[in-house]
């Protein structure tokens, strides 16, 4: 349950017991997904006892080994009791689990992180925000440009300045112009 | 330095002190907007502190957890919308009355009550864990492998929507916590002869991206929920009014040092059982429970805050995070070559009663925030979320690359995010993760420790277990989660209830 979505009302009958309730119906693609952690889980178990096999207690592959079965067993649980809610109705896949802005949203992280390195922080950090902004808040060019650049210059300031972490540099003279800055505030010292 | 030194450290040291206040004015707000939350924000800076000495990072840190703690409140009260999990509770009573245009008398009694229940959190911290550490250096290491399992089967079973759930996400937070070498024979495990994963998987990047990326994701789903503006008159509660409600807050305050201190659990729950426990003892309550019932405010808000200073009793003396958040300190701890435990407490005791101080002086700006700064905060939350999640991603992604420079850890990061948010979206608590991870090493040394000194014999080793008063009753408390989660315990409790009522009548 993400905190956003309840009411007051009905949570008032379920804080005597403090679990979420174990749900009557299951969520799109949440079987898919029960399979796929068992299937990893026993491929997990093989390669644990690939480890060291039943050599000894002591072994470095015994607590792997005995890890990945309960992953086993309480993977293979969840999907069997999965696999028996009848999937809950009027939720599609595509739109309650994973819609399109959050497929966006993902790739341009990932366009993110491969870009930080050649392209240097600023650059990169400036059309991320851009873009993603412009994508979620569905504003004019003006202010989109307006609040990435200073939410930017916020985060450049506390963590490249204050707490002086180093950021790949990329192509953008980034330590040219702190050094500016630094003289120019320093007065020349 | 003796521990009084070490104690006013950061009251005498104006560095220290002001990154306590920037740390705990920061807590406020970002306990107080929705989608960020205080694990989020202790995860991401780990990696941004790291260079630091240990000291003021760790006070920067200490701040945001007591600031953020008590800042899910605000918007609980204000919006009906919990800025953290610890809030949950708060929000039934704390909006009713914002309802009825008593925002302001609540803010105030929250603060007040926080700063309270945090106090009685940080005296039974200050007087219990250097007994708890002497007590703790006589656990055999059998006794560590069994809290460590008790502290993931908590969080496991008192999160999320099962126990299947919470021992499955621990168990994948031990694998993730063994990938790598093997310290002792140096064999790899699940590296499948990549250089890449034979350093291990950085546990940074596996926090952020669990509570980072999944959740900045998560909130995507939330893009349209308006804010709720409100006008908040006066604020600081009258001494009566507190007078009035100083008996409940000490029963709530020891329910939030005792489920704090307890491995795994942490303010959330604490503040869930101590609305419950005000619920059952309040004959009259000045409103009814829901309606804007001022007990249940003092209850949640009081257990929250003395959870803190609960959940540094396990993470101090035994080196077992009390929750999410001190298992993250956990990992800036060891990133600082420090390592939380029993032995720390008697080396170094300086640390200990460094964070004690810390916590003192957290407690005391929270309750200075918490009083003023109304006008900004009310602008601050309104910050739309399509602004705040790419922020999020952003300091997410810098945050995994920073700790090692690497863009390895922010590809390990992303793919724990994505895995994350799915996760989440079906249930699986992520919380047990974190613990797993960080007490994946804790467990697997003081197994074979444990059983390499039986002479790997696994008959002596439960003999070691049940002739031991302290290994059987952890052992049993273990045994006894597993049982509670089965149909039969609710069968018989349901007996047992039953019994008990007719008696009454």
């Amino acid at each position: 349950m993400s905190p956003t979505d309840h009411d007051t009302d009905a949570m008032q009958d379920d804080v005597t017991d403090l679990h979420e309730h174990p749900r009557d119906t299951r969520r799109p693609g949440e079987a898919g997904f029960t399979i796929l952690l068992l299937l990893a889980s026993l491929f997990l178990l093989y390669s644990a006892y690939d480890i060291s096999g039943f050599e000894a207690l002591s072994a470095p592959g015994t607590l792997p080994m005995v890890t990945t079965l309960i992953m086993c067993l309480t993977g293979g649980l969840i999907a069997l009791r999965t696999w028996k809610l009848p999937q809950i109705a009027g939720q599609t896949f595509s739109r309650e689990i994973l819609p399109p802005v959050l497929i966006v949203m993902a790739l341009l992280l990932l366009g993110y992180a491969l870009a930080l390195k050649p392209l240097g922080f600023l650059p990169t950090s400036f059309l991320f925000l851009t873009l993603s902004i412009k994508l979620l808040w569905r504003q004019g060019w003006g202010r989109t440009l307006a609040i990435s650049l200073l939410t930017l210059a916020i985060i450049y300031l506390v963590f490249r300045v204050i707490f002086s972490v180093l950021m790949p540099a990329g192509i953008f003279p980034e330590a040219e112009m702190l050094q500016f800055f630094r003289n120019m505030l320093g007065g020349g010292a | 330095m003796d521990a009084f030194a070490a104690f006013f450290m950061v009251f005498t040291d104006l560095k220290l002190l002001a990154l306590v206040a920037a740390g705990t004015f920061a807590g406020v707000y970002i306990g107080a907007i929705p989608g960020l939350s205080v694990t989020m924000a202790v995860s991401i800076l780990i990696s941004f502190t790291f260079s630091w000495d240990v000291h003021p990072a760790i006070a920067l840190m200490i701040g945001i957890f007591m600031g953020g703690v008590y800042g899910g409140s605000r918007t609980a009260i204000l919006l009906n919308i919990p800025g953290a999990p610890s809030a949950i509770a708060t929000a039934m009573d704390g909006y009713p009355m914002a309802q009825r245009g008593e925002a302001g008398t609540a803010i105030g009694i929250t603060t007040v009550m926080s700063f309270f229940g945090g106090f009685i959190g940080i005296i039974v911290l200050a007087l219990a864990a250097p007994s708890v550490s002497q007590f703790a250096l006589k656990f055999q290491p059998r006794d560590y492998m069994l809290l460590a399992i008790l502290g993931i089967l908590l969080v496991g079973s008192l999160s999320g929507e099962s126990l299947v759930k919470g021992i499955f996400s621990g168990a994948f937070g031990i694998l993730i916590g063994m990938v790598g070498m093997d310290p002792l024979t140096f064999t790899g495990r699940f590296t499948y002869d990549l250089p890449l994963m034979q350093s291990g998987i950085s546990f940074i990047a596996v926090m952020i991206g669990m509570f980072g990326v999944s959740e900045a994701l998560a909130q995507l789903h939330h893009l349209d929920s308006a804010a709720v503006k409100q006008k908040i008159s006066r604020i600081v509660p009258s001494f009566g009014t507190i007078k009035k409600y100083l008996p409940l807050s000490l029963q709530t305050s020891s329910i939030g040092v005792i489920i704090g201190a307890l491995p795994g659990t942490g303010g959330d729950i604490a503040a869930l059982m101590a609305y419950d426990h005000a619920k059952r003892v309040t004959r009259k309550p000045s409103r009814p429970f829901g309606k804007g019932a001022i007990e249940g405010l003092v209850a949640p808000e009081t257990a929250n805050n003395a959870a803190v200073g609960g959940a540094f009793i396990p993470m101090m003396t035994l080196g077992i995070p009390g929750d999410a958040v001190t298992a993250i300190m956990i990992g800036a701890l060891f990133i600082h070559g420090l390592n939380p435990g029993p032995m720390l407490m008697v080396e170094q005791p300086d640390m200990f009663w460094f964070i004690v101080g810390a916590l003192v002086v957290a407690n005391f700006f929270m309750l200075i925030f918490g009083l003023t700064g109304i006008r900004l905060f009310t602008k601050i939350v309104e910050m739309p979320r399509a602004v705040l999640i790419p922020m999020i991603m952003l300091l997410s992604v810098v945050g995994a690359y920073a700790v090692n420079n690497s863009i390895t850890d922010v590809y390990w990061m992303l793919a724990f995010g994505v895995l994350g948010y799915f996760m989440r979206s079906y249930g699986y608590p992520l919380g047990p993760v974190i613990l797993g991870v960080i007490l994946s090493r804790l467990l697997d040394d003081n197994w074979r420790r444990a059983i390499i000194s039986e002479r790997e014999d696994l008959g002596r080793f439960f003999h070691g277990i049940l002739t031991s008063p302290l290994s059987l009753a952890l052992f049993l408390a273990v045994i006894f989660i597993f049982f509670s989660q089965t149909p039969l315990w609710t069968r018989l409790k349901a007996k047992l209830l039953r019994n008990k009522n007719q008696e009454a009548q």
